[in-house]
């Protein structure tokens, strides 16, 4: 175990742990899907936007 | 002139330079033309001047394979031949249909487009036909085509007074020729039935067959037969190669707008694909019809989408509140990839009343054709959709790979191949002017010379095929 592991209270590495998903808000965004996309449902052959 | 029996032709002693058996498009076309020129052409029409069951007997046969139509009912004997049930569609073959496709074997032509675009002038008198336009490009894979709906001309009725009064050409009805004897080089004559008897000989210069693209197969078959090979002395593909255009419903689409088409009186318009798409997808040619659909199939196609998708569903009933109208059925006729195996044989077992064994037809649709079907119809919703023109639905038994249906359309009634165009003996019958390989006097008109099928209807090409033969044996006779 590393000494900055075995200097950090309990407290702070649930609080930590806790803060974990916040994370993902200053990832960056997901890939934008194409609206314009061909896509083939259930025999249709459609474009992502008639998709709602 | 026209007789209603050989004897009474005989007795007129008219001396023909050529005999044409049949008289639909093709025997009808180069008769004229050669009349024309001044030759003395007979025709013999082996039925009469109207249907008959006892004459459509003939024509009984067996298919082995996939469903096909019964041969007595597909084609008709009487003057005029299978013009009396043609729906009139026109449509010359594409330029990209006569020539050679890596992807599929035995394709191509011995001629172009360009060597039958000088007959189009004529073909258009002759059907009755306005000017032909040309396509209109859709996408780099789609094209919207043009398929002329004629007043379908019944060769028979039209040309009848014609016939009549020409002294170049005698029609003799109820009379044909149960084989032709050959010698290896020529034909040297023909065995007659007239009128439900044996009519003995007869012979002429040359001989042209135009009896259908299945008669002229099982004609040369019997012939060579009894000839030991004299009539077709290369016979490897003698009925070999034959094709239709299947044709089965495909799907619906839902349109933006009906009329960015004009589809024509029937509320129809044509698509087809380009060659760099199927060059891409590796498939044959193929012809979408877009049908308009009644007002209960557009709803039952709303309520199907809206579970696909929402937001088009929801544009889609608006559009209806305008009672505009922009639902269409989908039918897709395509062409077939020629085949070895797909091919007239006589029958073993069963022959017609002068002696002359029935067709047994072998035919069956191929892997490629199924690909063709399922990506044509891909291809063309995409189109649609990329060009926000429509929204396409390919059937469930498209998609899922499930059976050819047995209760639609099937196939177009278009018997094509047999006697096939081309310059390699082992895989052709005729040459690029129409003659029997190795034979001098020997031609063959009608779709039973054509080498691939394209997508669209052949009497169009049939008559064009049948001014550029006329033409070129009256040149080869004035020689």
């Amino acid at each position: 175990m590393s000494k900055f592991v075995r200097e950090m209270s309990r407290r702070a590495i649930v609080q930590a742990l806790i803060a974990l998903p916040a994370l993902s808000l200053f990832r960056s965004q997901q890939p934008v899907v194409d609206p314009d996309e061909i896509v083939e449902i259930n025999g249709w052959i459609l474009r992502r936007s008639d998709l709602a | 002139m026209i007789f209603d029996s050989y004897e009474a032709y005989k007795q007129v002693g008219f001396k023909p330079k050529v005999c044409i058996l049949g008289s639909g498009p093709a025997g009808t076309t180069i008769a004229r033309k050669l009349g024309s020129a001044g030759i003395p052409v007979v025709v013999l029409e082996a039925g009469s001047r109207e249907f008959s069951d006892e004459s459509q007997d003939f024509y009984r046969g067996k298919t082995v394979g996939d469903f096909y139509f019964d041969l007595d009912i597909t084609r008709l004997r009487f003057i005029g031949g299978s013009s009396n049930h043609w729906a009139g569609w026109c449509r010359v073959l594409d330029k990209q249909d006569f020539e050679p496709k890596a992807w599929a074997p035995d394709t191509g032509w011995p001629i172009s487009r360009a060597d039958i675009e000088p007959y189009l002038g004529e073909v258009r008198d002759i059907l009755e036909l306005p000017a032909f336009r040309p396509d209109v490009p859709v996408s780099d894979d789609i094209r919207w085509v043009q398929l002329i709906k004629s007043p379908a001309v019944r060769f028979g009725e039209k040309f009848a007074d014609e016939l009549d009064k020409s002294k170049n050409i005698a029609v003799v009805l109820n009379t044909y020729a149960t084989e032709l004897t050959g010698d290896g080089k020529r034909v040297t004559g023909a065995k007659l039935w007239s009128n439900g008897q044996d009519a003995g000989s007869f012979s002429a210069d040359y001989f042209v067959t135009c009896t259908g693209g299945l008669e002229n197969s099982r004609l040369l078959l019997w012939s060579n037969e009894r000839s030991n090979g004299g009539v077709v002395p290369n016979a490897a593909a003698l009925g070999r190669y034959w094709m239709e255009h299947p044709t089965f419903e495909g799907g619906n689409a839902i349109l933006a707008n009906y009329t960015e088409f004009e589809a024509d009186d029937s509320n129809e318009a044509f698509f087809s694909p380009t060659l760099a798409a199927m060059e891409r997808l590796q498939i044959m040619n193929f012809g979408i019809r877009l049908i308009e659909s009644p007002y209960p199939n557009v709803k039952k196609l709303i309520a199907d989408l809206a579970c696909t998708a929402p937001n088009m569903a929801e544009w889609m009933s608006s559009q209806l509140d305008q009672k505009l109208r922009c639902a269409a059925q989908l039918y897709v006729a395509w062409e077939q990839a020629p085949l070895a195996s797909n091919q007239i044989e006589l029958s073993k077992a069963d022959v017609d009343h002068a002696g002359v064994p029935r067709i047994e037809l072998h035919w069956k649709k191929s892997p490629l054709e199924r690909r063709t079907l399922l990506e044509g119809l891909k291809l063309f919703g995409t189109t649609m959709a990329q060009k926000n023109l429509g929204r396409v639905r390919i059937d469930d038994w498209i998609s899922n790979g499930g059976d050819y249906p047995t209760n639609e359309e099937t196939a177009g009634h278009h018997h094509m191949g047999g006697t096939r165009m081309g310059t390699d003996v082992l895989k052709s019958v005729v040459d690029a002017n129409c003659k029997v390989h190795g034979m001098d006097n020997l031609y063959i008109g009608g779709s039973s010379v054509f080498c691939t099928s394209g997508q669209c209807n052949p009497t169009t090409t049939i008559t064009a095929l049948a001014c550029r033969l006329g033409e070129h044996l009256g040149k080869v006779i004035a020689v």
